[in-house]
């Protein structure tokens, strides 16, 4: 079974969902109720449920497997309604990820990542490969990592093994609390990545919690805004809640500098790159000279003879005789690849201290360069990047 | 001082109360922990009956053993039951509250993993709560069969049968305290309480691998 399950998504569909704590002495609106909470999670896209304590994102999410009982509406996975399943056999088909990880600690890490296909009666040595596999995947060397107990590992890679053990059974569909919410900044950027990579093979549909509108907007492809009281205020993409928030609530919520927060949805690969004058080393200087001269912008980019950067020579130090050598050139502007976001371009061009930023190929070799005032561009409230039209639209079901 | 003809003497005896002790303590432990186990996995279950269960084996604590026997022997006689039920009893404080202290030592954020990834309630029992209280439930047996191996020399009150090492305890001290008997007493079951004390020691290391994993790393 789990072998025809793999590489498939599921849809997750809330229709008109609603929990309520309420009892005699506290009438309405407990905190983690959800009120009427209809959406579509398309398959294989990561749907961030973000808001704040007590917006019943939470209890949205446990609703789906069944760790918490809605009061009315229903859930439906691939058109089957939750309620209908056998809990513990329908928990066994959906990757759980949680805050504090809940690792067991008197099991290996090898033991604690087969756990799902313990339970699913898999042969042993299925299980030890499938362990192995997953350790390599989220990137701790199976051979290092597989005996370790859990008290023996970082925080990081307590998490990590989070995720491998979720994707243990290969479930079409992921819940994950919280995931990077127990690990310091740098090391929750590190495992956003790593897992944003992962989901890009692996296609998983997957069913993200946070409190943090950041993470929501790194992580989503769709992102579903909630209130206390278990409102939905907006489920769209992360570009459009920026560009055009649903709600006075949305706009706070999403922050003063939701311009910026645009700058971290777009990467370098969608921007129109400017051409620039460039010539290789050992070119004839003179022939250069002119057309850095002729050009509006007084820099040469000089390149080693595999088309890469090599440094800006300024117009004024390019000699009218000989050839171009490759010590005229001052190697100070960033080298940006496709996939660094707008926002590390600008924050790489800011701590250098230059307007223009190179960007290259994986080989290094030149693509063009990328200037400040293209990155301000994209800040104007006119500019709406395609990324919105292109995105999966439509909340609700 | 010490009467070596005596002890010569009496070294079958002695090796025979020794076994005798061994024998009443492990069985008192034996009865004691199946007991508390059941006690304890239903207060684990039923949280409102842990008080009761837990008050009921605090007072049966208090109940002074000398008295015990003497009502025991009115109904069951000078048999081994009239032996052991003190005994048993005893053990029950230690380990009913360690059980569930070792269940309720259990990290929420394991059960809650343990219930997302699809274990039965028996599952979770078994596979994950009841190893992870390990080191406390056998914390409570080392303490519950050193004291045991402690109350079993009393049990030499109700006849010459019983009483393990007790005997010569106890005989020794009619004798006008002859002492070189009632060290062959209390020597050996000083040593055997010792004894079981770094075998539980012993065997803890061995069950629970993960914890000193953990307390290793906690030291580094």
């Amino acid at each position: 079974m789990p072998e025809q399950a793999a590489h498939r998504a599921a849809i997750v569909e809330y229709q008109h969902v609603s929990k309520s704590y309420a009892t005699a002495k506290l009438p309405r609106s407990a905190p983690g109720a959800v009120n009427d909470l209809s959406l579509t999670v398309p398959a294989g896209k990561i749907c961030v449920l973000v808001g704040p304590s007590g917006c019943g994102k939470t209890t949205s999410l446990k609703m789906v497997n069944r760790l918490i009982e809605p009061t009315s509406g229903r859930i439906l996975i691939d058109g089957a309604d939750v309620a209908g399943r056998d809990a513990t056999e329908l928990r066994r088909e959906i990757g759980y990820v949680i805050q504090q990880v809940g690792l067991f600690p008197h099991q290996t890490v090898g033991a604690n990542v087969a756990v799902v296909p313990r339970l699913l009666g898999w042969p042993a040595a299925r299980q030890r490969e499938r362990a192995e596999e997953l350790l390599a995947l989220v990137g701790l060397d199976p051979a290092l990592y597989r005996d370790r107990f859990p008290a023996q590992l970082s925080g990081g890679e307590r998490q990590r093994v989070g995720v491998a053990r979720a994707l243990a059974a290969d479930p079409p569909l992921m819940l994950m609390d919280e995931p990077f919410g127990a690990v310091d900044p740098i090391v929750r950027e590190r495992l956003q990545n790593e897992f944003l990579r992962l989901q890009a093979e692996l296609a998983k549909t997957i069913l993200f919690v946070t409190h943090d509108i950041d993470e929501a907007i790194k992580m989503g492809d769709l992102v579903a805004v909630m209130q206390a009281g278990g409102h939905l205020e907006q489920f769209a993409p992360p570009a459009e809640i920026l560009a055009a928030p649903a709600s006075e609530f949305v706009a706070d919520f999403v922050g003063a500098d939701r311009g910026l927060k645009r700058l971290s949805l777009t990467r370098v690969g969608e921007m129109a790159l400017q051409p620039v004058v460039t010539a290789r080393a050992g070119d004839p200087a003179g022939e250069a000279r002119a057309r850095t001269f002729a050009d509006p912008f007084p820099y040469l980019l000089l390149l080693d003879p595999s088309d890469r950067p090599i440094g800006w020579v300024n117009q004024r130090h390019i000699p009218g005789t000989g050839t171009l050598a490759p010590s005229l050139a001052t190697p100070m502007s960033p080298l940006l690849d496709r996939r660094t976001t707008l926002k590390d371009a600008l924050s790489m061009m800011l701590d250098a201290d230059v307007q223009t930023g190179i960007v290259v190929d994986r080989a290094g070799r030149l693509r063009g360069v990328l200037t400040v005032e293209a990155i301000a561009a994209v800040l104007r409230p006119s500019a709406d990047p395609e990324v919105i039209a292109a995105g999966t639209s439509g909340a609700g079901s | 001082m010490i009467d070596w003809v005596w002890l010569a003497g009496h070294l079958d005896a002695i090796v025979y109360r020794t076994w005798q002790h061994v024998y009443l303590a492990a069985l008192g432990v034996a009865i004691g922990f199946a007991i508390s186990f059941v006690l304890a996995l239903v207060a684990a279950r039923y949280r409102l009956l842990y008080s009761p269960i837990s008050a009921l084996a605090g007072i049966l604590y208090t109940i002074p053993s000398l008295a015990l026997f003497a009502a025991l022997i009115s109904i069951t006689g000078f048999s081994v039951v009239t032996a052991e039920v003190p005994l048993v009893m005893y053990t029950l404080v230690i380990l009913v509250r360690n059980i569930v202290a070792g269940l309720d030592g259990v990290p929420a954020e394991v059960l809650e993993a343990a219930d997302g990834m699809g274990y039965t309630r028996r599952q979770r029992l078994w596979r994950v709560e009841l190893p992870l209280a390990v080191p406390l439930i056998v914390a409570g047996l080392r303490l519950a069969t050193v004291s045991t191996i402690g109350l079993v020399t009393i049990t030499a009150t109700i006849s010459d049968a019983f009483g393990g090492l007790g005997y010569f305890i106890l005989d020794g001290y009619h004798r006008l305290t002859f002492l070189t008997e009632m060290y062959a007493g209390a020597l050996p079951s000083i040593l055997l309480a010792l004894g079981a004390d770094l075998l539980f020691v012993r065997v803890q290391r061995r069950v629970t691998p993960w914890a000193q994993a953990r307390a290793l790393e906690a030291n580094s």
